[in-house]
């Protein structure tokens, strides 16, 4: 497999203004300004080959859009270097546009007031999409997804996922090279998302297109990703296997409980009684989840501690999710 | 303290049009330039005309009417029917709705910051400008206070007459068209852009008979007017008065009756 | 892939000219509406320029008719920009909400994708409107009809209106640096109220602004120098094609730049 991207040592800087606060502050800020720098992206290195779909994940403002924005042309690299298909996306953008298909969260790109056939006709001119090209895509998303109600409804009336799924395939059509979705699923309902999810898969096998995903939804990347990369406040936490990172903490199961009585005062008493042990506790309406680090604590010494002073109506046990490792990541970093 | 809800708006208005401040210096350029231009123009009209006075008023007396009237308009323009028409046609409206004071008081109280803005920044820089430039040109003495009550009102009715206009944007999509059709008639026919003395006798007529000359024309002749007779200022800020009252009424039956058209079809 | 020529974008543009125009149909309501509302502005502008001459034979200079004739020139020249460059006026709304990063991912010209999402059909109301007092004053002074004099009308009202997209485009392309501007673009579009008197009205010092800082002048007054005045053409008025050219290339190269700027910023 040839890599379709390669990243070396990048970083990228913003000016921002600091902004003073109240009244009396923006009295001063109309005679001086104060600009502070930021590194939104820190020295991150990556390679992705073609064909592969790798989630992009980071809480939000870690640096993930800037980026994408860096590889789709928009943004210049302040340090380090960015090859996209063999081409510098920044120095010619017009040329890297060509081989790539964009989905900007709820940005629809399209043309508000056209249908959606329109829409296609016009990006056939605009990329150039020779004849045979531009139905056999048509077909194909035919044989995927029941476009037909969509083709002739106006993008402003369509409901929003609607106007994602329309977005997506909007961004396949020229079948680029690489894909790039920011958030793909926000907002969506449980089936929109599902129909989504399965449209991405499909076209990536189908037409072998690398697919670079941004998402807050674990369920995207269980059901898409193979290899995952993480950053956060512009740095790279983690680059690899999905698999492998789970089993990157050791051995973690998840320990859910529901005592009687007010789930909110037993979580907080339970983290008292599990202090020094290698569990974090945390706590839902339902549940109280307790993270247990099996490599240091077992999970029967775990229960037995917590059952001495209370009644547990229902217990479950459950292999670590994705969620939760990254929330780990996040709040922990990679030791 | 129920004014306080108000003040808050009033403060946050303030605060916003500060982060403007490019935007305010733009603005104060293109009044310049825009006065540089009116200047010009009337004195080719007015050394062609031959005489020094036209229609009754002189070249200085023209010229202060026409800047002080900028000013005004500077300082009245809130573009409430765009706000108006945007969050109509957004569903924001619905929000608004919410809010704990009517629409029209929220709207009207959001833009009062800008007025405190515009006031220091454009208005009294002018009029202050202009005293001193025409060295007495402009009386001041009971036409001050006569004029300060005559702007409130103009307020009012212009407030009304934006408010009405932004209401129609409730039954169709054309903010721009509808907002534009307003501007150029209130702009006219208040003599905002022409003193209404030089209007022809027909067209002063019709004009007389309508609310739009209480907006600028009135308060901008009784600022001139440096010894004034009783009866005219009184019959002035009386048919100011009637329109303050009339426009009232009507743009808030206006949007109360067109307000059942959002709550039932759902907006 | 293709080289992507003139061709390939003029063929681009009449296909979303044509969906444009097809699914602005369906929203008739507006269009009419908007219609009225462009006429409105138009008959406004013909009054206002009505009352201020009529009871003038002529200002330095300039006869009525001629004064008519550098109105109808303005008009027509401005119907391209309102036409085809009224994208201009989202610009800062999308630059605001971080919506305009859309526009840079497709492989063709950013300036030209982000223009050819809007034509405005408005622009043709003012288009007929400018024609009929060109033809009207045409014909009151006598200017007479050959096929030179047609052909020295279209490449100046070209030139004209290339000035005028020219200012447009930068001011639109201010708001990559500034957050409001909207006031910007208000001043400039009063370039096209200035535009319509003859520059000699002014000192030498405005002169000088208006040709060579700010290029009003070139909007109406130098281009129609060369109908109206044939036997006294300054200079600039036989360069004003040229200057159309650098202007609009200029403003091009600026809002390009402001385009690029601003995404290095992010959103």
């Amino acid at each position: 497999m040839s890599n379709i991207i390669e990243i070396k040592n990048v970083t990228k800087e913003f000016k921002v203004l600091n902004r003073r606060e109240g009244l009396k502050g923006s009295l001063k800020d109309l005679f001086s300004r104060d600009y502070k720098t930021i590194r939104a992206v820190d020295n991150i290195s990556m390679t992705i080959a073609q064909g592969e779909i790798v989630g992009y994940l980071g809480p939000n403002g870690a640096g993930k859009s800037t980026t994408i924005k860096m590889m789709t042309g928009v943004l210049e690299p302040t340090f380090g270097q960015i090859t996209v298909n063999g081409n510098l996306p920044y120095k010619d953008r017009t040329r890297n546009a060509q081989e790539i298909g964009v989905v900007f969260g709820q940005r629809s790109q399209l043309w508000w007031s056209l249908p959606l056939i329109e829409s296609f006709k016009l990006l056939k001119d605009i990329y150039q999409i020779p004849d045979e090209g531009y139905s056999s895509m048509i077909k194909l998303y035919k044989s995927l997804v029941d476009i037909e109600p969509l083709l002739h409804k106006p993008v402003r009336q369509m409901s929003l996922g609607q106007r994602t799924l329309s977005d997506i395939l909007a961004a396949f059509l020229h079948n680029p090279k690489i894909v790039f979705l920011d958030e793909p699923t926000i907002g969506l309902d449980v089936s929109m998302k599902n129909k989504i999810r399965t449209l991405i898969h499909a076209l990536n096998k189908e037409k072998n297109t690398t697919v670079i995903l941004t998402t807050h939804d674990m369920g995207d990347v269980d059901a898409l990703c193979q290899r995952i990369v993480i950053i956060d406040k512009g740095k790279m936490l983690y680059d690899n296997d999905i698999e492998h990172l789970k089993g990157f903490f050791g051995s973690y199961r998840t320990l859910k409980i529901r005592p009687d009585g007010d789930i909110k005062d037993h979580s907080d008493a339970m983290k008292n009684e599990l202090a020094g042990r290698s569990v974090s506790v945390t706590s839902d309406d339902e549940w109280i989840s307790i993270l247990v680090n099996e490599d240091k604590t077992k999970v029967m010494d775990v229960l037995n501690v917590i059952q001495k002073s209370r009644e547990i109506r229902d217990m479950k046990l459950e292999e670590i999710s994705t969620e939760e490792v990254i929330r780990k990541i996040y709040e922990e970093g990679v030791k | 303290m129920k004014l306080k809800k108000y003040f808050a708006l009033t403060r946050a208005g303030i605060l916003e049009s500060f982060q403007f401040r490019l935007a305010m210096l733009v603005m104060v350029a293109g009044n310049l330039l825009y006065l540089t231009v009116v200047y010009f123009l009337w004195k080719a009209i007015y050394a062609s005309s031959g005489t020094d006075v036209v229609n009754g008023m002189t070249f200085s007396d023209t010229l202060i009417y026409l800047v002080l009237a900028t000013a005004l308009f500077n300082f009245m323009e809130m573009y409430a029917v765009w706000e108006i028409g945007r969050s109509i046609q957004s569903g924001k409206i619905v929000l608004d709705l919410l809010k704990p004071m009517p629409f029209r008081s929220y709207l009207f109280w959001s833009y009062s910051g800008t007025f405190v803005t515009q006031f220091f920044a454009t208005f009294l820089p002018t009029f202050i400008i202009v005293c001193v430039v025409t060295g007495g040109a402009v009386p001041l003495g009971i036409n001050l206070l006569y004029f300060v009550i005559s702007v409130v009102m103009a307020v009012i009715i212009n407030y009304s007459i934006d408010f009405m206009t932004g209401t129609i944007c409730i039954y169709t999509e054309s903010i721009w068209g509808i907002n534009i059709m307003k501007q150029v008639i209130v702009l006219l026919l208040s003599g905002a852009t022409i003193p209404i003395a030089f209007f022809p006798e027909p067209l002063k007529k019709a004009v007389s008979y309508m609310p739009f000359q209480s907006i600028y024309n009135t308060p901008l002749s009784i600022l001139l007017n440096g010894s004034p007779k009783a009866e005219t200022v009184l019959s002035a800020l009386g048919v100011q008065a009637f329109w303050c009252i009339v426009l009232l009424i009507i743009s808030n039956l206006f949007w109360k009756f067109s307000l059942r058209k959002i709550t039932v079809n759902g907006g | 892939m293709k080289r992507k020529g003139l061709g390939f974008y003029l063929r681009i543009y009449c296909k979303i000219l044509a969906q444009d125009l097809k699914s602005k149909m369906s929203y008739r309501a507006d269009f009419i509406i908007s219609t009225i509302g462009m006429i409105f502005t138009n008959i406004a502008g013909f009054v206002s320029f009505w009352i201020l001459f009529r009871s003038f034979p002529e200002i330095n200079g300039w006869s009525y008719y001629e004064m008519l004739f550098l109105y109808g020139f303005s008009l027509v020249s401005l119907t391209p920009v309102q036409c085809f460059f009224d994208n201009n006026w989202s610009l800062r709304m999308y630059v605001y909400s971080g919506d305009f990063i859309k526009y840079c991912f497709r492989p063709i010209n950013l300036f030209f994708y982000y223009q050819s999402e809007v034509f405005d059909i408005k622009g043709l109301g003012q288009f007929a409107f400018g024609i009929g007092t060109l033809i009207y004053s045409w014909n009151k002074i006598g200017l007479g009809f050959t096929p030179l004099i047609l052909l020295k009308m279209i490449v100046f009202l070209i030139t004209a209106s290339l000035i005028m997209i020219a200012v447009m485009n930068a001011a639109a392309a201010t708001c990559f640096w500034i957050t409001n501007s909207f006031y910007v673009m208000d001043l400039a579009l009063k370039f096209k109220d200035y535009a319509r008197y003859p520059i000699t009205i002014f000192s030498p010092v405005f002169r000088f602004i208006f040709t060579f800082v700010m290029p009003v002048a070139f909007i109406a007054y130098y281009p129609s120098l060369v109908i109206l005045r044939p036997d006294d053409v300054p200079i600039l008025s036989w360069l004003s094609p040229l200057f159309g050219c650098l202007f609009f290339y200029l403003s091009y190269k600026f809002w390009m730049f402001g385009a690029m700027r601003y995404s290095g910023t992010g959103s």
